[in-house]
């Protein structure tokens, strides 16, 4: 049993895919089907559909309207918009056809499982036409016999459905066939129209939701004519130079519409249409004459029509035709002016008369020739002279004087009235006042004000100003009764402009009064490149030069300096613009600054380059003050030194260069018995005169102590020396043993220095080189003894008496002067300085020898004897010392003995206990 | 009368009359020119003498100037109610004859129709305006067309043409002599009382 239900259910579900077979094939019966069938809705409306169930199916499978499921596409619609209406039929309704989209379909629950489609529709949703608005009609004639019209107006909105249009006309008693837009839903054309009934015209649109009309347009088609405008159009010239004769055809017949006219003209060049006086043309007609115009001219006509009345529309406007006027003589005289050059002769003027090529319509035809009559107005009699020119200006030379020059101009019609010019102008009649420019409309003004007398005329000159060319003149006349005009001529912006205004008199001329000007300012092509002129410590003084007037580009209305430091702020300071020269001031002394300038203009300023200095250190005069007062320091004490130097020259001189003695003034030389005969005393003293010598020879003494001793302790030996060297009597025995040896080297040793050579065989004397002093020839000269022989053996003996081992250690250099000795001190017996040695008194050294001993011993030499005392001898040296403040010395100078009778110690001295006992 | 009274209706009127004039002045010039293409096309001379075409009175009237208005508008309207129906046969014998072949003239003769219709139109306002109404057409059935052979129909054509500018001229003056004020215009008895 299950199992044949089972099988019926199979049978059934196969039956409704069957059925669903047929509602998408069309082969079988559907089950069912929806009511309406594609229905179109209108937008927003409500609907409701119906879902009907066959009765075979219902005895099938137990199908019910309670089964019926309805869907838009794949969405179920809610169950609340179901209505079973009985068990067959199923009701959906929309209350806004907004949310309807196609497919609806009906569907069913088969088994309450499994869902089957029964029947769908699709649903036209749009709205219905609106009345169409704005209906308007015009008829195009477009042949002469062919007028259709065209009618427009507006659809309304977008129905979503496929709306027709069609236009309907009519007359009252005759119904017209249907006009139906092509491709638009908004015009029509009817090919032909009738005229003088009146036709009946509206606008029918229509849709599957209903139908709307536009008011109807009552109308005769006569009164929306839009004819062709009229052809083959004609200009031709009349007898008079001012018309011009227009021809044409019309395209629309006369019996149809009477037409009225627009004609206008211009002159070739020009865009601006001219029109004859709309009622001069406003009746039928085929040609008409225009007047007024300007001879010589060639003019553009056009022409359009309308019906007479008004009613309708104009035409286009026809092709366009031209005509030349016939020519005129020459309306005016061609503007005069002249340039009067008196620079080249006292007597005689260069005359450049100038004037301006009539404008055409001014000069009515070609002009062919100009004719110039100069009448000299100082003599009266005299003929005028004419000259036939064919270009615009003449030169003439002329006498200084008053002439009156004539100009006509003469085409072949006729001559012009002529253009008188007085010359030369008297400038003593009145002149205009305050000229002044503005620029306007890309154009310069020129503005005067007038004199009080009446004024002939203006004439305007200007010229451009620049620096890369001259000033070439224009001009142009005005009449009297202006006071401002524009510059006709190629004014050029940022360029000056120097204008020149002169009012004419009929018997004279105002002076000129000039102006600069530019009809557009612009910044400074460049700026004033700046330098310093002088420069200081606290200021500096810049210095530039102006701009060009072709760099200027405009009035330089103020100039600015900036400068800074290197780190500094930016200081600006405005200049007035007619210096050339700036000081700053308050800068800071030895800074670095960098200046520019800038150069203004209305329209902006530019920078120059940068230009950099630096400040000075010091100010004016204060190096002068520092160093002169320095120099002048320096030369005071300078020459307080010289003059110091000059009065005590001689301390100076036996300071620095010591008396050497001579030694072939010694006593040794002659003393020498081994060579008597050879010694020649009195040759050589002959040949070093005492006191000639002014050889120095330095002795320099190194030792570990030194100590000089002051020449006061020198000065008994001095007067030692000076004795020995100036009394044969006191010989030296050293002096004597070093010639026994060697006559010429005892010459040499036997100087005072012969102790050194006592001291040691390795006392190395210094050289001494005699070189000729005060042209001089120097004698001998004296190299370093080399020699390690004892002198004397006496001396040996004394020399190691006496410690000469110190010679060792020590060095010993002699100068000597020889007659160097204080003359003050000459007449002075020896020991009595002797007794006046005082290691302070210095002021009083006369002493040749310089002396330095080391230790703090005090000894006395025997000339220039130089000892130095060892260690041993130290005591005996410092008793010496002590005691020889003391110390006489007996002289030997009361009788000096014989040389023969010289004891060895040539010295006698006061010997203490220890004391120096001399051999 | 009392309508014609009006002021409305005296503008209606001479309205009618005026566009009336311009209409069969448009008329002659189309016709003038149809004749001309006429002649042409169909092949014959323009100086041939037609005789008078049966059912279409004559322009060409005696003591014009003593006619009343109405008696003018009777005239004119059976005239052109007679063109008219002569225009549609002309017009269907010509498409018969050529199809599409001459479209122009059977474009002009159209237009003249539709003039004539128009003029009809016209005199039948006038004649109401006139408070006489229009005389019915039935009372003037149009002429059967005759059977004719065709050089026959061509000369026929010509003198309905002939006749029509000639009417068109007429009208015009017509239409002109009732826009002058003549006081007697109604006292005229009409035509078209007596079918």
């Amino acid at each position: 049993m299950f199992s044949g239900w089972n099988w019926v259910a199979h049978g059934l579900y196969l039956l409704l895919n069957f059925c669903s077979l047929e509602v998408s094939g069309g082969l079988v019966q559907s089950c069912g089907h929806i009511i309406p069938e594609s229905p179109v809705l209108a937008l927003g409306s409500n609907f409701t559909a119906l879902c009907i169930l066959n009765e075979s199916c219902l005895d099938f499978g137990n199908i019910y309207a309670n089964q019926i499921i309805w869907k838009i596409k794949n969405r179920v619609v809610p169950k609340e918009q179901y209505r079973e209406i009985n068990r067959t039929v199923s009701s959906v309704t929309f209350n806004d056809t907004s949310s309807l989209a196609t497919p609806l379909t009906c569907n069913i629950l088969a088994d309450g499982q499994i869902e089957q489609n029964i029947y769908g529709i699709a649903v036209t949703i749009g709205l219905p036409p609106e009345k169409p608005k704005n209906l308007s009609c015009i008829v195009h004639q477009v042949l002469k016999l062919t007028y259709p019209m065209t009618c427009t107006w507006n659809p309304g909105r977008h129905t979503f459905l496929d709306t027709h249009f069609r236009l309907k006309y009519r007359w009252p008693q005759e119904n017209f066939p249907d006009c139906i837009p092509k491709d638009v839903n908004n015009s029509c054309t009817i090919p032909d129209v009738q005229f003088f009934v009146n036709l009946e015209v509206w606008v029918e649109a229509a849709n599957a939701l209903g139908k709307a009309e536009s008011d109807p347009l009552v109308l005769d088609p006569i009164e929306i004519v839009k004819p062709l405008p009229p052809h083959n159009l004609s200009v031709n010239s009349g007898i008079l130079p001012t018309v011009l004769k227009l021809a044409w055809e019309n395209r629309i017949s006369g019996a149809l519409m009477k037409l009225k006219f627009n004609i206008r003209y211009r002159t070739i060049g020009d865009t601006n249409w001219m029109q004859v006086p709309p009622e001069d043309t406003a009746s039928p007609r085929t040609s008409f004459s225009v007047q007024g115009l300007r001879p010589y001219t060639e003019y553009v006509f056009s022409i359009r029509c309308m019906k007479e009345d008004g009613v309708g529309y104009w035409s286009d406007w026809s092709e366009e035709k031209t005509g030349v006027t016939t020519e005129d003589k020459p309306s005016k005289g061609p503007p005069i002016w002249r340039i009067i050059d008196a620079s080249r002769s006292p007597a005689f003027w260069t005359v450049h008369l100038m004037w301006k090529a009539l404008e055409p319509f001014e000069a009515n035809g070609i002009i062919l020739q100009y004719e110039v009559t100069v009448r000299a107005k100082s003599s009266p009699s005299s003929p005028p002279e004419k000259y036939d020119v064919n270009t615009t200006n003449l030169t003439l030379k002329l006498p200084n004087g008053t002439y009156e020059v004539t100009l006509i101009a003469r085409n072949r019609v006729g001559a012009s009235p002529p253009s008188v010019l007085l010359i030369p102008a008297t400038n003593s009649k009145a002149p205009v006042k305050n000229v002044r420019t503005l620029p306007k409309d890309g154009k310069l003004w020129v503005g005067w004000t007038a004199p009080n007398s009446y004024v002939l005329k203006y004439v305007i000159e200007w010229c451009l100003v620049s620096n890369s060319s001259d000033c070439i003149i224009e001009w142009q006349n005005e009449p009297g009764n202006v006071q401002g005009t524009y510059l006709k001529g190629d004014i050029k912006p940022f360029k000056c402009y120097l204008i020149t205004v002169y009012s004419l008199y009929a018997d004279g001329q105002g002076s000129g009064q000039s102006v600069k000007a530019y009809l557009q300012q612009d910044r400074p092509s460049k700026g004033p490149t700046v330098q310093t002129k002088k420069v200081g410590k606290a200021e500096a003084v810049l210095t530039w030069n102006h701009l060009t007037v072709d760099e200027q580009n405009g009035f330089i209305r103020s100039y600015t300096i900036f400068y800074k430091t290197v780190d500094g702020n930016e200081t600006a300071v405005t200049v007035d613009p007619s210096k050339t020269e700036y000081t700053l001031s308050s800068l800071t002394s030895d800074t670095l600054y960098t200046v520019r300038m800038m150069a203004y203009t209305d329209e902006g300023g530019r920078s120059g380059p940068d230009f950099t200095f630096t400040t000075q250190k010091f100010g004016k005069g204060e190096i002068e003050a520092i160093v002169v007062p320095v120099c002048l320091a320096f030369l005071l004490i300078v020459l307080l030194g010289v003059l110091f130097c000059f009065n005590k020259r001689d301390l100076i001189k036996k300071h620095i260069w010591p008396i050497v003695p001579d030694p072939s003034k010694s006593n040794i030389a002659q003393w020498s018995p081994q060579v008597p005969a050879k010694h020649n005393f009195s040759s050589k003293d002959q040949m070093y005169p005492e006191g000639s010598f002014t050889d120095v020879s330095v002795v320099e003494i190194e030792a570990d102590d030194k100590k000089s001793f002051s020449e006061q302790d020198l000065k008994p030996f001095d007067l030692l020396k000076k004795e020995k060297s100036t009394s044969e009597g006191h010989s030296s025995g050293i002096g004597g043993s070093s010639c026994m040896s060697s006559p010429r080297q005892s010459v040499s040793d036997s100087d005072e220095g012969e102790t050194a050579q006592n001291t040691s065989s390795t006392v190395q004397y210094s050289t001494v080189v005699l070189n000729g002093y005060r042209d001089q020839t120097p004698v001998q000269v004296f190299s370093r003894s080399e020699s390690t022989q004892p002198l004397l053996d006496s001396e040996e003996r004394s020399e190691d008496h006496s410690g000469g081992a110190d010679s060792t250690s020590q060095r010993q250099q002699y100068f000597k002067q020889n007659g160097g000795q204080d003359e003050t001190n000459t007449d002075r017996p020896c020991f009595e300085r002797t007794k006046q040695i005082t290691p302070t008194n210095e002021g009083d050294l006369v002493g040749f020898a310089q002396l330095q001993i080391s230790g703090q011993s005090s000894q006395l030499l025997g000339l220039g004897l130089q000892k130095n005392t060892q260690e041993a001898a130290l005591p005996d040296v410092l008793q010496t010392s002590i005691e020889g403040q003391t110390v006489r010395p007996e002289t030997v100078e009361g009788n000096p003995p014989s040389v023969d009778e010289m004891p060895k110690s040539y010295l006698p001295q006061t010997v203490r206990q220890g004391g120096y006992m001399p051999q | 009368m009392a309508a014609a009274d009006s002021p409305s209706a005296a503008l209606r009127r001479r309205d009618l009359c005026s566009r009336g004039i311009r209409l069969a002045g448009k008329m002659r010039s189309d016709v003038v020119d149809l004749l001309d293409t006429y002649v042409e096309r169909q092949g014959l001379d323009a100086s041939a003498s037609v005789a008078a075409v049966e059912g279409v009175p004559a322009a060409a009237v005696e003591r014009w100037d003593e006619q009343t208005g109405t008696q003018r508008l009777l005239e004119n309207l059976a005239a052109y109610r007679a063109f008219r129906v002569l225009l549609s046969q002309m017009l269907e014998e010509h498409r018969e004859q050529l199809g599409e072949a001459d479209a122009a003239l059977g474009r002009a003769m159209a237009s003249v129709l539709l003039q004539v219709s128009a003029f009809a139109y016209h005199l039948e306002e006038l004649l109401r305006l006139e408070s006489r109404g229009p005389p019915s057409e039935e009372g003037a059935p149009p002429p059967p067309a005759p059977h004719l052979g065709l050089f026959e129909r061509k000369l026929r054509g010509l003198g309905v043409l002939r006749e029509l500018a000639q009417w068109a001229v007429r009208s015009a003056r017509d239409l002109r002599q009732l826009t002058k004020p003549s006081p007697g215009s109604s006292s005229v008895p009409s035509r078209a009382e007596s079918p």
